[in-house]
């Protein structure tokens, strides 16, 4: 899952929003005075571009945003949407909780819309959004990871700078040995992981060694998480704490800021950091492809938040056209990422994002845009597909957190997957 | 062994004195805090805490904005959700727990002991615990996110009726006989004997029933998840869980949803803890 | 539900007779009874009593997310529960927080009610003070002391003027239990207090007259008098707060959603996570019996501690 920080706008985006004409063609049930309520983890300044769209070409028509703390969003939508809330239209949703919101029916059946939903998005992004064969809900947003450096800090430790095609990919072993040369040199942390402990940001390791996502592909509810690739990967994940090269107890949101501070070497993280990172006028740094381990394939996470429609909603109907409005036209689309730089879904919209994000990045992230399509078309990988993705999700996310806090992993794992069995065997 | 001598005796009781004060203060110290942070906008109050003051506490430079903004927000319909609310509980609350405990004590017939028991079972189970049962029967039948699934749990409070079947037992049964020879029904007795004489107990359980759904969390959280039925507790916890806190709004609705029960059990004080009092000390 | 019909089937018979509603009433005092008792009765059959044979009954079937079906399984929810190493963690942390919270509030509640139950000046006011939190809500209790347990909040200010180094509070798995301890007692404590200051009041002033007479000191007149006296509310108390602390939600679910790494998962909260977050109502009905339970033998225990000295 993504965690979007939204410092700078793309206001070169701005002016890629055509003016309401083209709306029309998603309107119909448009009428007077009525609000559509919507529930999500961004700030409401994120959203503000796509509201202000939406309603003018809907006239009388509001939408009212909710914030819920990234932490609570998951929990706080099912405890509401349980109640058959009236109160929720749309709210978003992590793709990979559609098959279990989809299974306890908090989300409205798309299906009739899958044809529009599937030219206008950017290839297998709408995969996630799937359930026995019916759509559920509307990818916004994508994702992807990039490896950031810290210029002056390699500089100072006579570390060359990775490149940026695919081909210089670094091991993660390597990233490992320069961080902790550039900690020598008197870098603070070798490497800094931005979402510690979230399966999104550590299901590459496992996977880049062959050990799959966890989950047995032949049985959703079955887990497969203590196969040699799994205890492998999550031995550096511990080893990286241990040694003093990653730091423990920072907390996810920091990590951004302990990079741009200048007391790292190398950090993992989103799209969404470049925004961030060339804000800081004085902070020399660079992008190079996501790292993979030493004979294994390289992969990256990718997903990001979709859109769904809640069936007991006051106002599903009107729901259902913002949903639209914001994935599936350019303009929308482009709203939706005017205040907060992540890759758009639409794949209208993608072009645009590109070259504004290389704009915005200047000569740190010059290419930036080649390689994240590169990663998106070849190496990312969705995360599974499972109605126990809540339980997998919780369980292993402890597991992580162990593990970093010096829990021999192989036994972690193997604890983990007893209890992965338990939680599941209820859902069966 | 004697008697403590005087000047030993007054030393004990200046000890007690500056210890009664000492904790006195330290009880209320924070609802003094409360007062002074929701006068301090934004979040001005963690610029009063560095370094710390006499004017970290006292309400110097008051702003009361948070309090019109306060107005605005959710919070505002929240609150007269939780005013509705709990004085509909208590009306019904009040009549239907005066009924019961009237036909548990004025009227004697047989199986009135079965009929008690189902009180007294009914207060033993504590609320919380079958919150989320209930919370599941009423989601059945489509009564969340109404006022009557908000305001129905608090009406059954099988304390009220324990403390004011408590309270009628001591009437005495001669002025229900000499009543009801000069022609008077049992809606007479009720209401024009029973009810005035007890006023005081009157109080005592129309308290507990407002306390019940003024406090309450558990409830309002599971069956009034929409803005425009929640009560001011979950309100409240939502201001706190927002990306943005704006404590200063924050500690206005908390004196908001503090004061209002304050004012009630100051002004009720006598009968509210004599009634509760009873419970504990009384079979 | 009985009660009703009851009403009804005593009452129809007469009907024949075509009289008055208030005359037929009058003849019948077992009729007119359960007619006043009718409406507060049924809200409790409805209200308490059938959620909690509903939720037995809940705890007996097993719903499949997968086939989407519905099916009876026994005991098996409560075999799960006792296998389930967050319900082990949960039972723990709840056993670890009354054991310490119930004793430490008495006790406090026990010391202050002596104490302002003294002649002292402005007793009145001190004590009313103290009562002032009684009429804080738990949610308000929740939201003020996370503020004062911020960082940069009131608390680590005050450690800062004596010179201690800040401390975590919430966010510290070895501290966060401790915290919602205080937030709950500040409300707590004086609440108590009331019920004991009360059975003071009851304590003849007789037998201490007498006993210092004879010389005794007041420890000894506290140890000999007034704890014996103070049996009953004590009792009651000492039930009546373990009850409540057991099924202590509010502070976890605004503050620390059970953690950090589970330190404040208690039994509610678990609960509440069950049925709503992790969306196993079945195995959360059978928490929910459980907890019934425990609290229900508590109970039971006070009707024991109350009878055992009449």
């Amino acid at each position: 899952m993504t965690r979007t920080v939204s410092r700078r706008a793309l206001l070169g985006l701005g002016a890629a929003v055509p003016a309401a004409g083209l709306l029309a063609a998603c309107g119909g049930s448009g009428g007077g005075g009525r609000t559509v309520q919507f529930v999500g983890p961004e700030l409401p300044k994120t959203f503000a571009p796509v509201i202000a769209g939406f309603e003018r070409a809907h006239p009388g028509v509001t939408v009212k945003y909710t914030s819920v703390p990234f932490d609570r969003v998951n929990d706080v939508l099912q405890a509401r949407l349980g109640a058959k809330d009236a109160e929720v239209d749309v709210f978003t949703v992590d793709p990979p909780r559609v098959s279990a919101l989809a299974a306890r029916g908090f989300l409205k059946d798309l299906t009739s819309y899958r044809g529009e939903v599937d030219r206008a998005v950017l290839p297998g992004q709408a995969d996630p959004s799937y359930f026995r064969s019916r759509l559920w809900t509307v990818p916004i947003w994508s994702s992807t990871q990039f490896l950031y450096y810290n210029t002056d800090l390699l500089a100072k430790a006579g570390i060359t700078p990775p490149g940026r095609g695919p081909a210089d990919r670094l091991t993660w072993e390597r990233v490992v040995e320069l961080g902790r040369k550039a900690q020598k040199s008197g870098a603070e942390y070798g490497l800094l992981l931005e979402q510690t402990d979230r399966y999104y940001q550590l299901q590459p390791l496992p996977a880049s060694l062959g050990g799959g996502s966890g989950i047995d592909p032949h049985d959703e509810l079955t887990p497969a998480v203590t196969n040699d690739a799994w205890v492998r990967a999550m031995r550096w994940y511990g080893r990286i704490f241990a040694t003093g090269v990653a730091p423990r107890g920072v907390s996810s949101d920091q990590m951004n800021a302990i990079f741009s501070g200048g007391h790292a070497a190398f950090m993992v993280g989103g799209p969404w950091n470049i925004g961030t990172l060339s804000a800081q006028k004085k902070f020399r740094w660079g992008i190079a492809p996501h790292p993979y381990f030493e004979g294994g394939s390289p992969v990256t996470p990718t997903d990001s938040w979709g859109w769904g429609v809640n069936p007991y909603g006051a106002n599903a109907g009107l729901g259902l056209d913002f949903v639209r409005y914001a994935a599936l036209t350019k303009a929308g689309s482009l709203a939706t990422i005017r205040n907060n730089p992540i890759i758009p879904a639409n794949a209208a919209a993608f072009p645009a994002y590109k070259t504004v994000l290389a704009e915005q990045g200047g000569e740190s992230s010059a290419g930036v845009g080649a390689l994240m399509e590169y990663e998106l078309t070849r190496t990312a990988i969705h995360r599974p597909r499972t109605i126990g993705y809540i339980q997998f999700e919780d369980i292993m996310n402890k597991a992580f957190a162990d593990i970093r806090n010096g829990a021999d992993p192989a036994r972690r794992l193997r604890s983990a997957a007893a209890a992965l069995r338990s939680a599941w065997e209820q859902l069966r | 062994m004697t008697t403590p001598s005087v000047p030993r005796r007054r030393l004990g009781r200046t000890v007690g004195t500056v210890a009664a004060a000492v904790i006195g203060i330290a009880f209320a110290f924070p609802l003094l805090w409360v007062l002074t942070s929701s006068l301090r906008p934004g979040n001005d109050i963690f610029s009063y805490l560095s370094p710390l003051s006499i004017g970290s506490f006292l309400p110097i430079h008051a702003d009361p904005a948070s309090y019109g903004a306060l107005v605005h927000s959710d919070f505002g319909r929240a609150i007269l959700n939780s005013i509705v609310v709990s004085l509909v509980t208590v009306v019904f609350g009040l009549l239907f727990s005066a009924m019961a405990a009237f036909g548990l004590s004025a009227i004697k017939f047989r199986g009135q002991g079965v009929l008690f028991g189902i009180v007294v079972l009914s207060f033993l189970i504590p609320f919380d615990a079958i919150s989320i049962p209930l919370a599941d029967l009423f989601r059945d039948v489509n009564l969340q996110n109404t006022y009557l699934g908000l305001i129905l749990p608090g009406i059954g409070n099988g304390l009220a009726i324990f403390l004011m079947r408590q309270f009628f037992l001591a009437i005495p049964t001669e002025i229900v006989e000499a009543a009801r020879m000069d022609g008077l029904g049992w809606w007479g007795v009720f209401t024009r004997i029973y009810l005035p004489l007890s006023k005081p107990t009157l109080v005592g359980a129309g308290m507990t029933l407002f306390l019940f759904q003024w406090q309450a969390y558990m409830w309002p959280l599971l069956i009034g998840t929409e803005p425009s039925k929640q009560l001011a507790p979950i309100a409240l916890a939502n201001m706190r869980g927002q990306f943005t806190v704006d404590f200063g709004q924050v500690f206005a609705g908390s004196l908001v949803l503090t004061v209002i029960p304050l004012v009630l059990i100051l002004v009720f004080q006598r009968h509210y803890t004599q009634s509760l009092a009873s419970t504990g000390t009384k079979d | 539900m009985t009660t009703v019909t009851k009403t009804k089937e005593t009452v129809a018979p007469q009907r024949k007779a075509k009289r008055p509603l208030w005359m037929r009433l009058r003849q019948s005092p077992a009729a007119a009874a359960l007619l006043f008792l009718a409406p507060g009765l049924l809200f409790l059959v409805v209200l308490r009593i059938a959620p909690a044979v509903s939720a037995v009954a809940s705890s007996l079937f097993h719903y499949s997310l997968l086939r989407d079906t519905t099916s009876f399984v026994g005991f098996d929810n409560y075999a799960t529960l006792f296998r389930d190493s967050d319900f082990h963690q949960a039972v723990l942390v709840t056993l670890l927080f009354n054991v310490i919270i119930n004793p430490l509030q008495i006790a406090v509640s026990l010391a202050l009610a002596v104490l302002l139950n003294q002649k002292l000046a402005g007793v009145r006011f001190w004590r009313a003070l103290v009562f002032l939190p009684i009429a804080v809500p738990p949610a308000v209790s929740a939201v003020v002391w996370d503020v004062a347990f911020q960082p940069n909040g009131l608390i680590n200010a005050f450690l800062r003027v004596f010179g201690l180094p800040a401390q975590p509070f919430l966010t510290s798995g070895s501290q966060a239990l401790w915290s919602i301890m205080i937030l709950c007692s500040w409300i707590g404590v004086g609440y108590w207090m009331m019920f004991l200051i009360s059975g003071l009041n009851d304590i003849p002033t007789s037998l201490y007259e007498a006993s210092t007479l004879d010389g005794a000191g007041a420890w000894k007149r506290f140890w000999y008098i007034t704890f014996p006296m103070l049996r009953r509310p004590l009792a009651f108390v000492l039930v009546a707060d373990t009850v409540s602390n057991f099924l202590v939600f509010a502070p976890v679910q605004i503050l620390t959603n059970g953690g950090p790494e589970n330190a404040t998962n208690l039994a509610m909260f678990d609960i509440y996570r069950r049925a709503f977050t992790l969306g196993n109502m079945n195995l959360a009905q059978a928490e929910v019996v459980l907890l019934m339970l425990v609290t229900l033998v508590v109970v039971a225990v006070q009707f024991r501690l109350l009878r055992s000295k009449e």
